[in-house]
């Protein structure tokens, strides 16, 4: 379990804080979304998780790994991979299979060891066939499968990931949240980090940060429920809680705290008369 | 897209030679090519054409990496043509049209571009076969004495790994800088002097700045994968088969052949 206990944080001579007084548990396997508008302290809130950032105040611990204690981190970094914004920023081997045996490299694993790693993370992301590849003649979405293939050949417990489908084309970024989909559920505890409402409402809870505080936390119903509250701090809701937003808007009788197209399809059906059971 | 010296993945012959075959070969290549006499270097260089088409590089590509070298290659000819060489031949009589040129100079200038061309191609023969990780573990191989003198051999071998994938970044960080700048209308080739000077000092200095935010980000990259100075594994072997050895046979026979000839004709 990852453990924050009311995290302050500055940056250099900068007036505000970035983080003020945080504090936030993530159990094993969670799938968990960090949502907040620009500026609120996302990136710096998961750059404590993996002590790429040390706090003023207040404590990061990892299981009973402290990011304070030196001699922790690096079994912390292990423990927690993280994937940066701009993965042009984060890959460091010229090909695929360089970048990716970077981390186990740094675990000191023996070689044989190395390359059974980069093949099960390229297989993972479903990009076996790029290992040789040279990464400047990637594509944006490749080189974003590359970043977390590299986090998971060192087979951390969490990833926290900085946005991972900005930039990318509408295809490009399913296929991303389709793969966090599926390492969530081989047991990775995802630390998904957005400002797109709609990816947000895909994971088990929803964490949202304004100014450098969480403002809230619960389930993406919950959260959706908040919808007045979401909007005033610059939050675009989903399109399906908009539209059912609308109808409650006309007196009609439905559930806006809905994220997901079945429920809303669900609701419009029993409105038309027409629901199958 | 190619971007010529950057590694292209391949089964040819080059591509499966152990890195270190194929760093000492170049590194030798490249003494002999300047040492040897003129005509030596002249058949020396035309075998290297035909090895680097068999490495899997197209004509394209090394013209590729020649290009940046034009301006420079030019000023090399125009400096023998026009100021070097024993036969001057004067142009004509007219005192506002004469000048000389050197026919001995033109010779000497085309067999120092020769040599020149000879070191890019063999350059990007190996760069363009070598994934960076083997040529750094090659590079690291053959530094290894230089750790009983406590040299940070491991440092420097990141250190290249590091300048090779920065390179493409800088060359990258350059062209999008232009494009913004053609982008809002400036047109380098209109304009003057003065303009062109300030327009590079500026784009020097964008691509710079990009590159140390750059480098910064790829630090913390690196932190956050738990960057070990010292004691990291490798993903690299380094294997010394039987066609490395068959290589090293055939470079040695090419080798004493041509520096006995270069003694014969010397």
């Amino acid at each position: 379990m990852i453990i924050l206990k009311d995290v302050y944080y500055k940056y250099g001579t900068a007036e505000i804080q970035a983080l003020c007084g945080v504090s936030l548990q993530i159990r094993q396997g969670e799938h968990l979304a960090v949502i907040g508008p620009n500026g609120c302290g996302k990136t710096t809130l998961i750059r404590h998780l993996n002590a790429l950032l040390l706090p003023d105040a207040g404590s990061v611990n990892i299981g009973r790994l402290s990011t304070k204690n030196p001699k922790h981190r690096a079994e912390i970094r292990s423990q927690v991979g993280m994937v940066f914004q701009n993965p042009d920023h984060q890959i460091i081997g010229m090909t695929v299979e360089e970048d990716v045996a970077f981390g186990p490299e740094n675990l000191r694993l023996p070689n044989a060891e190395i390359k059974k790693r980069v093949a099960e993370a390229l297989c993972r992301v479903g990009i076996p066939e790029l290992a040789g590849r040279n990464v400047e003649h990637l594509s944006g979405g490749e080189k974003r499968l590359v970043a977390i293939a590299g986090v998971l050949a060192m087979r951390p417990r969490f990833i926290a990931l900085d946005e991972p489908t900005a930039f990318l084309d509408p295809s490009a970024a399913r296929r991303v949240l389709e793969i966090l989909d599926k390492l969530h559920s081989e047991g990775v505890g995802i630390i998904h980090v957005t400002h797109n409402m709609a990816e947000a409402s895909r994971t088990q809870r929803i964490v949202v940060m304004n100014q450098g505080r969480i403002d809230l936390d619960g389930t993406p119903g919950e959260i959706i429920g908040n919808a007045g509250m979401l909007r005033q701090i610059g939050l675009q809701l989903p399109p399906v809680t908009e539209f059912l937003l609308a109808l409650k808007a006309e007196r009609l009788p439905v559930e806006a705290d809905k994220v997901h197209m079945k429920d809303a399809l669900d609701q419009v059906m029993t409105l038309v008369g027409k629901r199958k059971d | 897209m190619y971007r010529a010296g950057s590694f292209v993945q391949g089964s040819s012959l080059f591509h499966k030679l152990d890195p270190r075959v194929k760093l000492s070969a170049v590194v030798v290549f490249s003494i002999f090519i300047l040492w040897v006499k003129a005509p030596l270097a002249l058949v020396g260089g035309g075998i290297l054409l035909p090895l680097a088409l068999a490495g899997g590089i197209r004509l394209r590509i090394i013209g590729e990496a020649i290009k940046p070298f034009l301006f420079f290659i030019a000023l090399i000819l125009f400096v023998h043509v026009f100021f070097g060489g024993n036969n001057r031949y004067e142009t004509v009589s007219n005192p506002f049209l004469r000048f000389s040129f050197s026919v001995t100079g033109a010779q000497e200038g085309f067999f120092v571009i020769w040599r020149f061309l000879c070191l890019i191609t063999s350059a990007v023969l190996l760069t363009m076969t070598t994934a960076p990780a083997q040529i750094v573990a090659a590079v690291k191989y053959f530094l290894q004495p230089l750790k009983k003198l406590n040299v940070p051999v491991d440092d420097l071998a990141v250190m290249i790994m590091l300048a090779l994938r920065l390179m493409p970044v800088l060359l990258g960080e350059k062209e999008r800088i232009e494009v913004a700048q053609k982008a809002r209308g400036y047109q380098i080739r209109q304009a003057g002097g003065w303009m062109r000077l300030k327009s590079f000092i500026l784009l020097a200095t964008r691509v710079l700045t990009g590159v140390f935010r750059r480098a910064d980000e790829l630090a913390l990259a690196m932190e956050a994968r738990n960057y070990q100075r010292k004691g990291r594994s490798s993903l690299v072997q380094l294997n010394f088969r039987a066609a490395d050895l068959f290589a090293v046979i055939i470079l040695s026979i090419f080798f004493v052949i041509f520096v006995a000839l270069n003694f014969h004709f010397g």
